[in-house]
């Protein structure tokens, strides 16, 4: 009874159109105040603690990164150096996108920066050679969400703060420990990589299939001046992977050193942006981290609420009594995921579900990590379709496109990630594979 | 309404500051750990002691995140979910919006509230942070401070909606610097070393 009301009163709050944050904290305060036997003391601890964590730190300093990456020039290099590996193919420079936004997302850990930081500068060179805007407008679109898939990602990282700490058992009885945000980085390559390709396969075969332009075979001299003027950017790559996985630093270590590393070769190797630039990106990082830190404080508390009320007890019991094996489970966490995507954004649903979802996926005997990368191709998917897809209103804002156009245009891409979905749902060893391989869990 | 202006420039120089200044903190300690392995650098870097960086850098996040989320609603960058709010008629969204911007501003003001008793009742335990032992009322000063500064930036908004039904709106779509449509066909400067 209690949790249909709080949830009642969440979804409520939500659809005037106020903040999540403030409907989640809301929801929590009208629950203490009027029905509950939780000591005030504890939730108003809980709410200057709830971001005191350094795991959670990793978000504004890739927030940061991923800004100085943006306007420093790494996305233009990126985009030259793609083009000289794939524009010869059909379709060019959407496959060149397709390339870029990988290569972008391996480096920022943001969808929609991923979108802009490589769809204003290759979208309109696309319309320049005679592509149809629909096309360019869909691959971005949906290439983009590469960002939240291979690492580094902000979304994996408020996976792990938003799982950790909860206790969870599994099929028999026994602990099962949260995914650390190394684990999941890890595991996010393989799904990245996979997804990138049938983006580019999808990509391909409309760009053969309507004869759109192909570009000239770049020699391989070009090829190579692209990649060395691509190579300040493409070795972050190996620094934050290399430096997770090696030990040398923590994951929101390797946050700030990437920070730094974008701020030097953004304003001093590449000289795309001056010094003069720094204070305003240093405001927009700070004004986009602190939004996110503040559905985190609020979202910690709702879990706290969650936990006390003994919710994802509940639905654990709910789901042993009507006999639903991870199979089914993970089918209606795809639709509740895919459906909450159509009004909220990624980090707001992660960490709103995750505390809940991840104890029952344990008790069924579904990995923590497994679970965690299919959230996020959840959020993907999400981003791409009406009415909220940040990524279409971004790509929509750079195309100058309507939303609804838009949506018949990522379509091809949007049916390959939902196929994709699937796949990754129900074949766990594809995220489990590589941090197996590698010994991390 | 200079001590708006001041108020407004006083908030972003805050948070600009707190986030370089953090990132640069925790990339100086990592660089100090990672030399103090080189014997050519060990007389020079042992005796720094940098245990503290990381707690000092969170203090300086959760001063950030508590000021940002303030400049924040003056910015318009919380967002909320619209769906329904944008199929009513503008006279009932109107209200719906205003009500939204109260909650906002009641929910802001009872947490700030629930901030300054913590703080008062914290200050004569005397309890000092871990590493850097620094007094923790000051370090929770942020929660009072930061939410009603938030409480007020919803009223002012709500203010300026009821007047001029104008809302803060954050654009995810623009980005600065990034105009350089024909990048790919002309050739960029070569990069300065």
């Amino acid at each position: 009874m209690n949790s249909f009301i709080i949830f009642t009163l969440l979804i409520a709050l939500m659809l005037t159109g106020m903040p999540v944050s403030i409907a989640l904290g809301l929801t929590v305060l009208t629950f203490l105040f009027v029905m509950t036997h939780v000591p005030t003391e504890a939730v108003a601890l809980k709410l200057f603690t709830g971001i005191e964590s350094f795991e959670i730190m990793a978000v504004p300093f890739f927030i940061l990164a991923g800004n100085f990456l943006t306007h420093g020039g790494v996305a233009k290099r990126m985009i030259r150096f793609a083009t000289a590996m794939v524009g010869h193919w059909h379709g060019g420079l959407g496959l060149a996108g397709v390339v870029a936004c990988a290569l972008f997302a391996a480096v920022s850990g943001s969808s929609p920066a991923t979108v802009v930081a490589i769809g204003s500068i290759i979208l309109p060179a696309m319309v320049a050679q005679g592509f149809p805007k629909r096309f360019g407008a869909g691959v971005i679109a949906t290439s983009g969400a590469l960002g939240i898939l291979i690492p580094p990602s902000i979304v994996m990282v408020l996976y792990a703060v938003a799982t950790g700490g909860g206790s969870a058992f599994g099929p028999n009885g026994e602990r099962v420990l949260s995914a650390s945000v190394g684990q999941l980085f890890m595991a996010g390559v393989v799904p990245g990589i996979m997804l990138a390709s049938l983006l580019f396969l999808t990509t391909w075969y409309r760009a053969r299939k309507f004869n759109y332009p192909r570009m000239p075979k770049a020699s391989w001299g070009e090829a190579f001046t692209a990649f060395r003027k691509s190579f300040w950017g493409l070795s972050l790559i190996v620094v934050v992977m290399g430096g997770i996985y090696s030990g040398v630093f923590t994951p929101t270590e390797a946050a700030a050193i990437s920070a730094v590393y974008a701020f030097v070769i953004a304003v001093f190797i590449y000289g795309d942006m001056g010094l003069r630039d720094v204070p305003k990106v240093l405001l927009a990082s700070a004004n986009m981290s602190a939004m996110i830190l503040y559905i985190i404080t609020n979202a910690v508390l709702f879990s706290f609420l969650m936990t006390s009320e003994q919710i994802p007890q509940a639905i654990i019991g709910w789901v042993t009594e009507m006999g639903i094996g991870w199979i089914g489970f993970l089918l209606f966490v795809n639709i509740l995921l895919l459906l909450a995507g159509n009004f909220m954004e990624p980090s707001s649903i992660v960490l709103i579900t995750a505390p809940i979802l991840f104890p029952v996926a344990a008790k069924l005997g579904i990995d923590p990590v497994h679970l965690g990368i299919l959230m996020v191709v959840n959020m993907e998917v999400g981003m791409c379709h009406p009415p909220v897809g940040l990524n279409l209103y971004v790509a929509s804002g750079i195309a100058k496109m309507g939303i609804t156009e838009l949506t018949i245009a990522v379509m091809p891409w949007l049916l390959t990630m939902l196929a994709f979905l699937a796949l990754v749902t129900y074949v766990p060893e594809i995220s489990l594979w590589l941090p197996r391989v590698l010994g991390m869990m | 309404m200079l001590f708006l202006r001041i108020l407004d420039r006083l908030e972003e120089t805050l948070i600009a500051f707190l986030i370089g200044a953090a990132t640069l903190v925790i990339f100086a300690a990592v660089t100090q750990r990672y030399l103090v392995g080189f014997p050519l650098f060990y007389g020079l870097l042992y005796d720094i002691n940098l245990t503290w960086a990381q707690e000092l850098c969170i203090y300086m996040f959760v001063w950030m995140a508590k000021f940002g989320a303030a400049y924040g609603v003056r910015t318009g960058i919380h967002v909320g979910v619209d769906v329904l709010v944008n199929y009513l008629s503008p006279g009932k969204r109107r209200y719906v919006i205003l009500f939204g911007l109260f909650c906002g501003a009641l929910f802001t003001f009872v947490v700030g509230t629930m901030g300054a008793k913590f703080v008062i009742e914290l200050y004569p335990t005397g309890q000092v942070s871990p590493d850097m032992e620094m007094p923790r009322w000051i370090i929770f000063l942020c929660v009072p401070l930061g939410s009603y500064l938030m409480c007020f930036r919803f009223l002012q908004v709500a203010w300026s909606f009821f007047w001029t039904g104008e809302l803060p709106h954050h654009d995810a779509a623009h980005v600065e610097g990034v105009d350089d449509f024909d990048a790919l066909e002309t050739p960029p400067k070569e990069p300065t070393r």
